[in-house]
């Protein structure tokens, strides 16, 4: 069964048609959606409004439609299993499957359950079950923790395709150096900011570390202004509860500020490094490294295998260089990295 | 008086505090904790940039024990957690590599006071039911010179002061695995002699020897101790802890009260007891653990790293005396319950759960 990819195009453009119900507020889906979620997802109210307008991919392009389809496998039947992250991510996930087959099964995460089910009430474009069933010559996307993509890993039927995307972060990369107007470590921190708040950091495309090429006090500008940023911010879209995240944020503030520098950045901090230190990476929670170095390559190299996502602000030496170092990394202008065109999975490292 | 004169003096105030805690005049003796983690503290706001920041965030004035800013064992990890310069160290202790992407350290300018205040303790925990020599033997590889691995130059420093004797025979862990041989040549050299067999093991390598022995015992004196030491660290090999004593104890034919627990960690430099030996100084069930007079213990709310109620579960901080010239208060990620005179440990607190495609910072910083 081999469909045009017209016809793949079409079934995801009326899914896509379909779901934009969720975006309108006076649309009682949509009014649901702003009622239900912010419990289960433990963002704030403010925080869900903000993911439903501007952060839920309801109009792509002709041309991403088409990639989507291109880069999406197609198959008799496809099971897709979500996990509880950043919510609009499972009209993603829905829409890839729907790219390679009509026979759509999905079974949503057991902790954020809504969304999957307001997008199947919405479209009614596919089938919400309680567990997955996948046979032999099914496709299988799997998205979650390491412990879940493990586990289905385990107990997977002989002849049915597994594509797992595990967990992963985005980073910044920001040039400060010669050429950089004055004003442009300011600037920088404005335009990250919001792919810092959005999803209070939850999703594998949020930033949690920038690094900085440049004077060293450029990168403490920058941090200085992020954490202004990411207040302002807060004060607009306030911080989801996450008292889980409590005792990380409460390690990551006393080691970093012992190791450099912390900013207050609203109930979030900012972190700076001094010299050379080993890797930290903050909670999520809006929590953000920011790390000074004269070597981008070398910063880059620990982090690499969890890096999904690279925010880029500079020219293009420092974007090869990014390229060449993280080839399967998605690459986005600074306050776009959380809006990834609807091209297919956002997980490009293989799965 | 500069950086290296105030440590050594502090040196030798803590080893002084440490023999006294543990001598006729204990109780007048320890009273003197406070004064002394007071001026170690305020030493190291005074020479350590780092901990000036997190004492200034706290606001804390360095007047109680209880409430100074503990530095987290994280911090070991991402930058250098010393006083001194560098070129100063007289070793360098990595933490393990199961636990960290980028590993640890904690650098020590004074060796001695590590040495001195390990085998204070180290004797009172394991040898003190039965004075003079023993045979001493590790399961664990040699230490590399110069040492990286604390719990080596603990072992050797037992061997050097529980057992004069050049003997061969007695790093009996290598890649090839536990050498099942010269464990046993050691312990009829101890039968000969008349001695105790003292016996330093990871929990990890006694899982080894128990595989490797089957149901094969050991022939030692009855006397015979087993320090063991560390959990399993996500290794494939992994026992509960009551099991292994009790397998232990019967590979060696000893009573279960001989196999004594010690735990230690590398961001400090005293370490807490079973006081379960038969006779021994110390006294204590098994399970609880019992620091020396010159390391204080207290379970503390992860959040908040203030002490929880008595009883509760908390995250442990300490205040080690011996951390002269890094971190006097260090707060950790183990779980443990104050009980009385001492600690249960109940594992390590672990990251919050990630929800989903997102990373959990344990995720990150865990080989």
């Amino acid at each position: 069964m081999t469909l045009s990819n017209d016809a793949r195009r079409g079934r995801v453009r009326r899914y896509i048609e379909r779901v934009r119900r969720l975006r309108a507020p006076d649309d009682p889906l949509g009014e649901r959606a702003r009622r239900e979620l912010p419990a289960v997802t433990g963002l704030s109210a403010a925080g869900v409004e903000l993911a439903l307008r501007q952060y839920l991919e309801l109009d792509p392009s002709a041309e991403e439609l088409e990639l989507l389809c291109a880069s999406t496998p197609e198959a008799e039947r496809v099971h897709v299993l979500l996990s509880a992250n950043v919510f609009v991510a499972a009209h993603r996930a829905v829409a890839v499957a729907l790219a390679a087959s009509e026979h759509v099964f999905v079974r949503p995460s057991r902790r954020e359950p809504v969304m999957a089910r307001l997008l199947q009430e919405a479209s009614s474009a596919f089938q919400l079950v309680p567990e997955l069933a996948p046979a032999p010559g099914d496709h299988l996307y799997v998205y979650g923790s390491a412990e879940t993509i493990a586990a289905v890993r385990s107990t997977l039927p002989s002849g049915v395709t597994l594509h797992a995307h595990g967990p992963g972060i985005g980073i910044a990369v920001i040039d400060l150096g010669p050429g950089s107007t004055a004003s442009a470590a300011e600037q920088a921190a404005r335009d990250l900011a919001p792919d810092v708040i959005v999803f209070d950091q939850r999703g594998c495309l949020s930033p949690r570390i920038a690094l900085v090429l440049g004077e060293r006090a450029a990168a403490r500008r920058f941090a200085a202004a992020l954490a202004e940023e990411l207040a302002a911010w807060e004060a607009r879209v306030p911080c989801g509860r996450a008292p889980e995240l409590d005792a990380e944020r409460r390690r990551f503030r006393d080691a970093a500020l012992y190791a450099g520098e912390v900013f207050a950045a609203g109930t979030a901090w900012v972190s700076l490094d001094v010299s050379g230190a080993a890797p930290l990476v903050p909670p999520a929670g809006r929590n953000f490294h920011v790390r000074h170095t004269p070597d981008l390559l070398a910063a880059l190299a620990p982090l690499a295998p969890l890096v999904t996502t690279v925010g880029l602000r500079g020219g293009r030496a420092l974007r090869d260089a990014v390229a060449t170092t993280l080839p399967s990394a998605r690459r986005a202008e600074l306050g776009s990295m959380q809006k990834p065109p609807l091209d297919g999975v956002v997980d490009r490292r293989g799965g | 008086m500069s950086l290296l004169e105030e440590s050594a003096e502090l040196h030798q105030r803590v080893r002084a505090f440490a023999r006294a805690a543990l001598g006729a005049e204990a109780p007048r003796a320890r009273a003197g904790f406070e004064p002394l983690a007071l001026d170690i503290a305020r030493f190291q706001a005074r020479w350590s940039p780092g901990y000036a920041r997190l004492v200034a965030a706290s606001g804390d004035r360095l007047d109680h024990a209880a409430t100074l800013p503990a530095v987290p064992a994280e911090a070991f990890r991402i930058t250098r957690v010393a006083l001194h310069d560098a070129a100063l160290d007289a070793a360098r202790f990595e933490t393990s590599g199961t636990t960290a992407a980028t590993r640890g350290q904690h650098a020590l300018r004074d060796v001695e006071t590590y040495r001195e205040l390990s085998l204070l303790y180290g004797a009172r925990a394991l040898t003190s039911d039965a004075p003079g020599r023993r045979t001493v033997v590790a399961l664990a590889p040699p230490p590399t010179a110069p040492p990286t691995s604390s719990l080596g130059f603990m072992m050797l420093a037992f061997m050097e002061a529980f057992d004069d004797r050049a003997l061969a025979d007695r790093w009996l862990l290598s890649d090839a695995g536990v050498d099942v041989a010269g464990l046993e040549r050691a312990a009829s050299r101890a039968l000969q002699a008349g001695e105790p067999l003292l016996v330093l093991a990871t929990s990890f390598a006694l899982a080894f020897l128990l595989e490797a022995l089957g149901h094969r015992r050991i022939a030692c004196p009855k006397s015979t101790v087993v320090m063991q030491t560390g959990g399993f660290k996500g290794r494939t090999r992994e026992i509960a802890p009551a099991e292994l004593r009790a397998r232990v104890a019967a590979a060696f034919g000893i009573a279960e009260a001989r196999v004594i627990g010690e735990y230690g960690m590398t961001e400090l430099s005293s370490q807490l007891y079973e006081g379960t030996l038969p006779g021994g100084a110390l006294a204590g069930p098994p399970g609880v653990y019992l620091p020396p007079p010159w390391l204080r213990v207290d379970a503390v709310d992860p959040a908040t790293l203030s002490p929880v109620a008595p009883g509760d579960t908390g995250i442990a901080r300490f205040i080690d005396l011996a951390n002269v010239d890094s971190a006097v208060a260090v707060v950790t990620q183990d779980r443990v319950r104050n009980v009385s005179g001492g600690i249960e440990l109940l594992g390590r607190l672990s990251g919050a759960p990630a929800r989903g495609c997102s990373l959990a910072i344990e995720s990150l910083v865990a080989g």
